[in-house]
């Protein structure tokens, strides 16, 4: 089963899209790619899937040395069973060494049951990848029991494939490369899908991800009032940082007070902004494991005995609903 | 028509709340070691146990909880019929140990098969220990069935499974035929509150036990993760407090100091 990397080995990036714009997890994912292509002298590839994304693989052109190219009206929504199949057949003809996916919601049903059936494993939300050297085999890291330990997998049966979580690793640098698109033309069974779509609901989109300043509400922020508290500090802090987002730790999404889009942990988003402010979140390994990448941490909390207090670079014991407004004053005065 | 069978598969997990330092790494047998924290059931396949029982609750089921592991738990494990499932079955055998995601779905899949049939089989979208988030996948896979991942409610309707997952940007309203596989998130709901004379009441309630001969396994097949380096928890820093008589103060403090690191 082991066995050695071949040169001029071929590593795939799967492009991620929202809506015609590449996602900037695409970017993470190229980094990597680059990172281990270049370590094993091997071919960068990128896979474009979705209807009208020719505009698309021409801007990956610029990042890789080859995009793969898949265009059909039927790609036009996520579907699992024809998005799985079709890289299938891709992957079973190019033979590829690794396989980096991001981790998005979608692809956390798409990732394993390509692994499986490619007749491998796939290390799941990866913040780190390297190659053995003497080996050539995969080494995974990728946090576990909710963030509090961190692991490291080793893959040793080809093709490699892991998913990678958003935040994690350096974008790649600016594309100077002239790639060629391969256009791909899959088999496409439609009697496969068992699964019917009737109703995409979209929530206000949210990029978490790209804000510079995040104020997030936990448990202890019990209500709608709270909740308005924590956006007029987003909006002071907006003069400082530009780009500033609410979000939240799971309880107040499973109390359905704010959408899933702004959920921020294991099972939300992973960020990695300039400031993070935490106000009423006890700090649950699972919450905290989504903000470990933020450069600096401000705690507010009632408990002296947070768990957020450990992780955090500046803490306020107190009452938040006298503590924020207090310092939305003191930011606006500034 | 016949009650629904449902089947909802449930981990024993050393419980995810507990504080980062319960849960030790022995570096040199590349083990977790949970010290002083009492194992549960993995807090997502509960949010599964809850999608069956409103099943249950809407047009009537038959619920089975289906567990596997080298050692169970079965005080844990009875919190399941005292929520209100119907028949808990424990799929123990030395050799169940540390099995990874496609052993694991494996030995599932092949006691579904071996047990049911089942209309729905359902589980929680990852395990709250190693955060894989594919066995689920990996049954269905098996089971060459259909399977919906990430489900934030789950209802009967026209004897059609009608289904809201997440997804990128929001959540789809989804359909299916039975028989499939459903994993749940926690969006969907806890499970519901259970008393403790209801725990009590189901404390001597007899459980099957199979082993892997039993299931007809091969056990050529399982085969376990591979672990080079397991590190403890790395995140702490070193928190500065802003002090202060007042919230004022205290707000005060902490934008002089945010200022001083030149952070605003």
């Amino acid at each position: 089963m082991e066995s050695k990397f071949c040169e001029n080995g071929r590593i795939f990036v799967l492009v991620e899209r929202e809506g015609l714009t590449i996602a900037p997890i695409t970017f993470e994912l190229l980094g990597m790619g680059k990172r281990i292509a270049t370590q094993l002298k091997g071919i960068l590839c990128a896979v474009t899937i979705g209807h009208e994304v020719a505009d698309i693989s021409n801007k990956i052109t610029h990042f890789v040395d080859e995009v793969y190219s898949i265009d059909h009206p039927l790609f036009k929504s996520f579907k699992p069973e024809l998005y799985i199949s079709t890289l299938e057949q891709l992957y079973q003809y190019v033979n590829p060494e690794v396989v980096l996916i991001g981790c998005t919601l979608n692809n956390l049903d798409l990732a394993p049951r390509l692994a499986y059936r490619m007749g491998v494993s796939v290390i799941t939300d990866c913040v780190q990848l390297a190659v053995e050297p003497e080996t050539g085999h995969l080494l995974c890291t990728k946090p576990v029991f909710g963030g509090k330990i961190t692991s490291i997998f080793k893959l040793m049966k080809k093709p490699y494939i892991v998913t990678l979580r958003p935040k994690a690793v350096e974008p790649i640098g600016t594309g100077s490369a002239t790639g060629k698109i391969i256009d791909v033309d899959p088999v496409i069974d439609e009697s496969t899908v068992k699964v019917e779509m009737i109703e995409k609901i979209s929530e206000e989109a949210v990029s978490l991800d790209r804000a510079k300043a995040i104020v997030a509400g936990g448990r202890g922020v019990k209500n709608a009032e709270g909740l308005g508290q924590l956006r007029e500090l987003v909006e002071v802090l907006k003069k400082y940082f530009g780009k500033v987002e609410l979000g939240a730790s799971r309880p107040l999404v499973d109390a359905h007070l704010v959408p899933s889009s702004r959920q921020i942990g294991l099972t939300g988003e992973k960020v990695a902004p300039e400031l993070y402010i935490a106000v009423g979140i006890s700090g649950s390994l699972q919450h905290l494991t989504g903000v470990l990448g933020a450069k600096k941490i401000v705690a507010i909390n009632t408990d002296t005995k947070a768990n957020i207090f450990k992780v955090s670079d500046y803490g306020v014991i107190g009452n938040f609903e006298e503590v924020v407004p207090a310092l939305k004053k003191k930011l606006d005065e500034l | 028509m016949n009650p629904l069978k449902l089947v909802v598969c449930a981990k024993q997990v050393p419980d995810p709340e507990g504080p980062a330092d319960a849960f030790r790494v022995d570096p040199e047998a590349k083990k977790v070691i949970p010290v002083g924290i009492p194992p549960v059931i993995n807090p997502f396949d509960e949010n599964a146990l809850e999608a069956a029982l409103r099943i249950k609750n809407q047009i009537g089921a038959k619920i089975t909880v289906l567990s596997m592991g080298e050692k169970l738990a079965q005080p844990v494990l009875r919190k399941a019929l005292a929520a209100g499932a119907d028949e808990l079955i424990l799929l123990m055998d030395q050799h169940f140990k540390d099995l990874d995601s496609s052993s694991t779905a494996y030995v599932l899949s092949s006691s579904i098969r071996k047990l049911g049939p089942f209309d729905i089989i359902l589980t929680g979208r990852q395990a709250g220990d190693w955060d894989f988030g594919v066995t689920g996948l990996l049954v269905a896979e098996m089971l060459q069935i259909p399977v919906i991942n990430l489900a934030r409610k789950v209802e009967i309707k026209n004897g059609s499974v009608l289904i809201e997952k997440l997804c990128d940007g929001g959540y789809e309203v989804v359909k299916a035929n039975m028989p499939l596989v459903v994993t749940v998130s926690s969006e969907l709901g806890e499970l519901r509150y259970i008393s403790l004379r209801a725990l009590q009441a189901y404390s001597k309630t007899p459980v099957k036990i199979f082993n892997a001969m039993d299931l007809e396994l091969d056990l050529q097949r399982m085969t376990h993760r591979t672990i080079c380096n397991l590190l403890a928890f790395q995140g702490e820093r070193q928190c500065k407090f802003a002090e202060g008589e007042t919230a004022q103060d205290k707000a005060e403090n902490l934008v002089g100091l945010m200022k001083r690191d030149g952070i605003i």
